[in-house]
Parts: C-alpha cells; sequence; structure tokens
C-alpha cells in the first residue's frame, strides 16, 4: 500500500517546486525599483488610516464552526456510504443498516434545522 | 536504514520542529501556521501505519476545517503579547502540575510495553483490506450505539455554537426590490376629488 | 518500454524508480501547463465571440501566441511587496495555492491503467487536498495588509468552505452507488446497467440517475474556485479584485495558474464522476483517454459560458444557495438514493 504513496510525496513536492519556481524567476528578472508611493498599500487615493486586520462579523466565525462539524458529519458518513453495496446485498442487514444512518442524519439535521430557524444562516 | 524508517525519522523531525515552534512563534498565525504543518506531518506518521483513513481524514478534518477556524480567530483577535504575558509567573505552577501530569501519563502510555500493562500486539493488516471498507463494515454492525451518540454529541456542538455565538438578525434596513417592482401606482398616489376650495 | 526500464536502470541505479515517477509526473503537469495557458486564450476567444467581439487576434496565427506573451510580460514585471505585509507569508501564499490544485492530479485516472497512484481511497484524498486549498487565499488576504484584499479573502473563505459541504454530500451519495472510494472504480461501475446493455452507455453513467448531484457538484465547483458568477471575492467593480489585489508580476500569475489548474481539475472530477469518465458514449466505439479530454472540454466550456452570460450574484444569495438549497437537496438525494437502492427498483447491483 504504501508504495502507492510514494508518487504523491513526489507531486507534492513537484507542486511546491512549480509555485516556487516562477516567483524566483520573477525574482531574478523583473527589475525592482521600489518607492514609498508604490509600497504602500491599496486605498482610494489617500493613505490607510489604520490597520486592515480588523475585528470581523461572528457570523463567519459561526459558518467555520458549522462547517467543522458538517465536515465531521461527511468524515462519519464515508466509510458508511464505501459498504453500503455490500449491506443492501446483505439480507439480514438491510434495513438496520440503513435506519441507522438514517437515524444519525436526523439527529444532525435536528441541529441543522435549529441554526436554520435561528437564522444563523441567513445573511443580509 | 531502510526507505520507511528515514521517512519516519525525517517526518517525526519536522513534527517536533513545527510542534516546537507552536509554542515559540511570537507571531500567532505563524504559530497557526506550524500547527498546520504539524497535522499534516502527522497525517503522514499515521499513513506509515497503514492507517489511511484516518489519515486522509486528519488533514480533511483538522487541516481543512478546524484550522480554517483557529485561522479566522487568530486572524482578527488583536493578541497584546505584553498583556498575555502578564500573568505567566501567576499561572506557571499550576501549568507545570499540568505539563508534568500529562508527561507522567505519556510516558505511561508509551512505556506500556516495558512496564508489561497491555500485553496484545496490534494485529497485523492484510495486504489489500481497505481501511475505509473495515471501518465502514464495523461503524454499521459492531459500533451501532457509539455512532449514534456521535450524533448526538454533533448535534449539542451544532446547538451550543448557534447559541453562544449568534446574537439574532442585524438591524438593518434595506429595500427589497421585489417589493419595490411589484407595487403599482393604486398603491402610491391616491387621487381625490375635493371642491375647490375659495381663497379669500 | 522494457528496453527503456533498463537502460534507465543502468543510468540511475537504485534511484531509477523516482526518476520514473519524477519522468510521469512531468508528463502529466507539463501537459497541465499548456492546458492552463490555452484556457485563458480560449476563455478570451469563447466570451469574445459571445459577445460578437473577435478576442486576441495579433500575437501569431488567430492570437494562439497570446498565452506565450501574457506569460513573458508578467515575468519580467516587479513583484511589488507593500511595505505594511508581513513579506514571508505574502511570498509562500501563492505557492500554498497552487501546491494542493497541482498535488490533487497525482490520484487523477486517464483511463484503466493509466494512473500515477493509484491509492484505495483516492476520492478521499482529493477531498482532503481540496480543503487545503482555502489557506492560500486567506493568507494573501491578510498578509497584504489592505482591507480590500482582507474583505476578499474573507468572502472567499466563507464562501469556499459552503460549497465544500454540498460536494462532500455529493460525492457521498456517489459513493454510495459505486461502493469505492477508489476513481478507477467509480468509472468502471459507471460501465454497467440496463442502457449499457443496450449499448447505450451514456445513459447508464452517474449523470442520469443522479442528476440533481452532478448539478450541485458542478455548480458547487464552480463557486469552490470563485468563478463568475459566484467571484464575489475578486469582485473587480467593487473590491478591486479582492485577495490578490496587491500582488503583482510572477506572484500574480501563480494564482492564475492556481486557479485555471483548478477549473481543470473541477471538470475532470465531474467527468470521471457522473459522466463516466474515458468510456464511449455508445457501445460501438472503443474506450479511451480522448473521450475522457472531449468531456473536460465540454465541462470546460460551462465555466466559460456562465461568465459569459451570468451577472454576479449577490454575497447573501451565495450563502443562501449553499446553505439553504444545495445541502437539503443532497440530503434528501442522499435518503431518496438510498430507499431506491433498498427496494426492488435498484439499478446499482
Amino acid at each position: 500500500m504504501l508504495e502507492n504513496y510514494f508518487p504523491i510525496l513526489m507531486f507534492i513536492l513537484v507542486g511546491l517546486a512549480i509555485g516556487v519556481l516562477p516567483v524566483l524567476m520573477g525574482w531574478l528578472l523583473a527589475p525592482s525599483r521600489p518607492d514609498s508611493e508604490k509600497l504602500s498599500p491599496y486605498e482610494c487615493g489617500f493613505e490607510a488610516f489604520e490597520d486592515a486586520r480588523m475585528k470581523f462579523d461572528v457570523r463567519y466565525y459561526l459558518i467555520a464552526i458549522i462547517f467543522i462539524l458538517f465536515d465531521l458529519e461527511i468524515a462519519f458518513l464515508f466509510p458508511w456510504a464505501t459498504v453500503f453495496k455490500d449491506i443492501v446485498a446483505s439480507e439480514p442487514m438491510r434495513f438496520f443498516g440503513f435506519i441507522e444512518v438514517a437515524i444519525f442524519l436526523t439527529i444532525i439535521l435536528v441541529g441543522d434545522a435549529y441554526a436554520w430557524a435561528k437564522g444563523a444562516l441567513d445573511w443580509e | 536504514m531502510d526507505f520507511k524508517t528515514t521517512v519516519f525519522f525525517f517526518l517525526s523531525a519536522i513534527l517536533i520542529f513545527a510542534g516546537l515552534r507552536v509554542i515559540t512563534a511570537r507571531n500567532p498565525v505563524h504559530a497557526v501556521l506550524h500547527l498546520i504543518l504539524a497535522f499534516f506531518t502527522s497525517a503522514g506518521l499515521w499513513l506509515l501505519l497503514q492507517a489511511e483513513f484516518l489519515a486522509m481524514v486528519l488533514v480533511m478534518v483538522y487541516i481543512g476545517a478546524v484550522m480554517v477556524l483557529f485561522l479566522f480567530v487568530v486572524m482578527m483577535l488583536d493578541i497584546n503579547l505584553d498583556q498575555l504575558r502578564q500573568g505567566f509567573w501567576k499561572y506557571l505552577p499550576l501549568g507545570a502540575v499540568i505539563g508534568i501530569l500529562i508527561a507522567i501519563e505519556m510516558g505511561m502510555v508509551l512505556g506500556s510495553r516495558y512496564f508489561q500493562v497491555l500485553d496484545s500486539e496490534v494485529p497485523g493488516v492484510a495486504a489489500n483490506a481497505s481501511n475505509t471498507r473495515e471501518l465502514g463494515a464495523l461503524l454499521s454492525t459492531d459500533y451501532v450505539y457509539p455512532f449514534e451518540l456521535a450524533a448526538v454529541v454533533l448535534l449539542v456542538a451544532i446547538v451550543a455554537a448557534v447559541a453562544l455565538t449568534f446574537r439574532g438578525p442585524k438591524k438593518t434596513r434595506y429595500t427589497d426590490p421585489a417589493a419595490q417592482i411589484r407595487v403599482k401606482a393604486a398603491d402610491r398616489v391616491r387621487v381625490v376629488k375635493m371642491p375647490v376650495e375659495k381663497q379669500d | 518500454m522494457d528496453t527503456l526500464m533498463q537502460f534507465g536502470t543502468g543510468v540511475f541505479g537504485t534511484a531509477w524508480p523516482a526518476v520514473w515517477t519524477l519522468i510521469k509526473i512531468v508528463l502529466i503537469v507539463a501537459p497541465l501547463m499548456l492546458g492552463v495557458a490555452y484556457l485563458t486564450y480560449a476563455e478570451r476567444k469563447v466570451i469574445g465571440y459571445m459577445q460578437v467581439r473577435i478576442g486576441p487576434n495579433r500575437v501569431g496565427p488567430l492570437g494562439l501566441l497570446q498565452p506565450i506573451a501574457d506569460g513573458v510580460k508578467l515575468l519580467l514585471k516587479e513583484i511589488v511587496v507593500p511595505s505594511g505585509a508581513n513579506r514571508f507569508l505574502f511570498v509562500i501564499a501563492p505557492m500554498l495555492s497552487l501546491a494542493p490544485a497541482l498535488a490533487a492530479w497525482a490520484v487523477v485516472p486517464f483511463t484503466d491503467t493509466l494512473v500515477l497512484a493509484d491509492i484505495d481511497a483516492s476520492l478521499l484524498y482529493i477531498l482532503a487536498i481540496g480543503s487545503m486549498g482555502v489557506y492560500g487565499v486567506v493568507l494573501a488576504g491578510w498578509a497584504s495588509n489592505s482591507k480590500y484584499a482582507f474583505l476578499g479573502a474573507m468572502r472567499a473563505a466563507a464562501q469556499i468552505v459552503s460549497y465544500e459541504i454540498a460536494m462532500g454530500f455529493a460525492l457521498v451519495v456517489v459513493l454510495m452507488v459505486s461502493g469505492s472510494l477508489n476513481l478507477v472504480d467509480i468509472v468502471q461501475s459507471q460501465q454497467k446497467g440496463t442502457f449499457a446493455d443496450m449499448g447505450l452507455n451514456f445513459l447508464s453513467w452517474n449523470w442520469l440517475p443522479l442528476l440533481p448531484l452532478f448539478v450541485v457538484y458542478f455548480i458547487s465547483g464552480v463557486a469552490e474556485t470563485n468563478r463568475a458568477p459566484f467571484d464575489v471575492a475578486e469582485g473587480e467593480s467593487e473590491i478591486v479584485a479582492g485577495f490578490h489585489v496587491d500582488y503583482s508580476g510572477m506572484a500574480f500569475a501563480v494564482f492564475f495558474l492556481a486557479e485555471y489548474a483548478e477549473m481543470i481539475l473541477i471538470a475532470t472530477l465531474t467527468s470521471l464522476l457522473f459522466l463516466g469518465g474515458w468510456s464511449s458514449p455508445v457501445a460501438f466505439l472503443p474506450d479511451g483517454i480522448v473521450w475522457l479530454l472531449a468531456k473536460i472540454c465540454f465541462m470546460l466550456l460551462f465555466f466559460l459560458w456562465f461568465r459569459a452570460t451570468f451577472p454576479r450574484y449577490r454575497y447573501d444569495h451565495i450563502m443562501r444557495l449553499g446553505w439553504k438549497v444545495f445541502i437539503p437537496l443532497t440530503v434528501v438525494w442522499l435518503f431518496v438514493v438510498g430507499i431506491w437502492m433498498m427496494s426492488p427498483l435498484n439499478i446499482w447491483k
């Protein structure tokens, strides 16, 4: 099994190299004549009043938290989905294997419905 | 030393370095990035143990989701290092006790073979067994109850997250274009008939 | 082939397997990069003709050398690092955005046997690697220390994670009907069925029984890559190009490469998961890589077509579409397919 992962390791390294190379070449070939105007952050014609890194709407954090939970849910469903065909094929397990996941999803959908009803998924 | 061992030591070295940088980096965003590197290398180590599914899920859930939230939080908080350092000496004894306890516990787990706490060996993996399929088969038979419990834990987490952070919709005033388009002249203009008023 | 192997072993000794893998990687990446270059050309031409213009036609015959001229121009442009920026993060952000977009290609199969890394969990790998793409965007926006860049990065991040869930659920259903995480197996499972027995293979592919998921997956893919009409992260008219407003020269070019490589990846995955990959649409024609390439081009055309026709979505509409339409739709279809497979009408045996 592990020998199949060797090309992946190399591919990741090649991917990084392809990212580094153009920037390095640009660095070497392109001119570099900085001045204070050129290096100022982009603004609408005036100097920036303050640091751009400001506090943000709590909604973004909430979206990130809900995303983690859904991601976990998908991670739980993946192994089950892979064997679902076998579950369907094996007569005694059939309903059990499906009902189990139906319960799992229903429990989680209650949470989703709560977030929805509270308006946590609304953007205006 | 074969290739696998080389890879193991290489990944372990990166993991230890990244772990150290997480607690020593002054810039919190750098610390989070090193934590991402640490997770990625641990995924590599798990792959070496043939735990394919777990390694992928580690990347997907921790790097793909949890660390995004960390980055959001760290990027937007004004973390003042001097303020953080103020309580250092006050919290040092408690922190030290917890640290030593964790170290002892880890030592006991890692040394379990030496102390012969566990005598069972890790079962070998069949050559072509698919990790994910095995897990799926187990989840839908032996571990159904924990599986459903996981759903309940997720439910609690989602409700708690919404209840703790969400403060209701913002009171913003805005116009609804659809409503504006639907408006007819009759809704807005009223033609009133009235007798002409005489001017004095 | 054997002589090549013997020759290689003779020259490189024990390092030959690594060198051979490297050669194979180059054989995947080089056409991909060429594809990216000419996708930009195709985009300008196609949108040009859709808007009754000609598009680039000055550099070389029919403007065919335009992408190369663009590349050279970008190469010779100064890379400006703004004074308020975090230099290190500013420079590595484009690399972090390109590496996942390329690394995912390691497990993409081109025919039954033509696959670089035939791992058992290739779909899971693509999902895992794909979820790392968001870091390039977020770090670029934060490192620039410009408000426009920061706004764009936050929008992009929230949008990418929202649509990733819809994609994940769509993949779960694809897994249910194909019973394997391996992309080669997923394509092969689409080659049998009632219609395939009648010679009409294309009706047996996943797109027909899983039609809602096919649509959800592809549109989520468009949103994932921040392409029009979901390009509020760039939004030239409001936040002047979003997270890469402060990037110039080759640093900008790397972002560009990443975006287009990701587009081709999404088109390829859609072809593999829903359009039967390399299998031919009718039984009397042989299967082959040509079909896969044709399907990829077909799906890529949609990216360009969308961009030429749809106005930009508003941000709250994007989030509503992701959370309130796509995710419920995929969950419902998961139940439908589950019950379908339990019933006597099951077509995936």
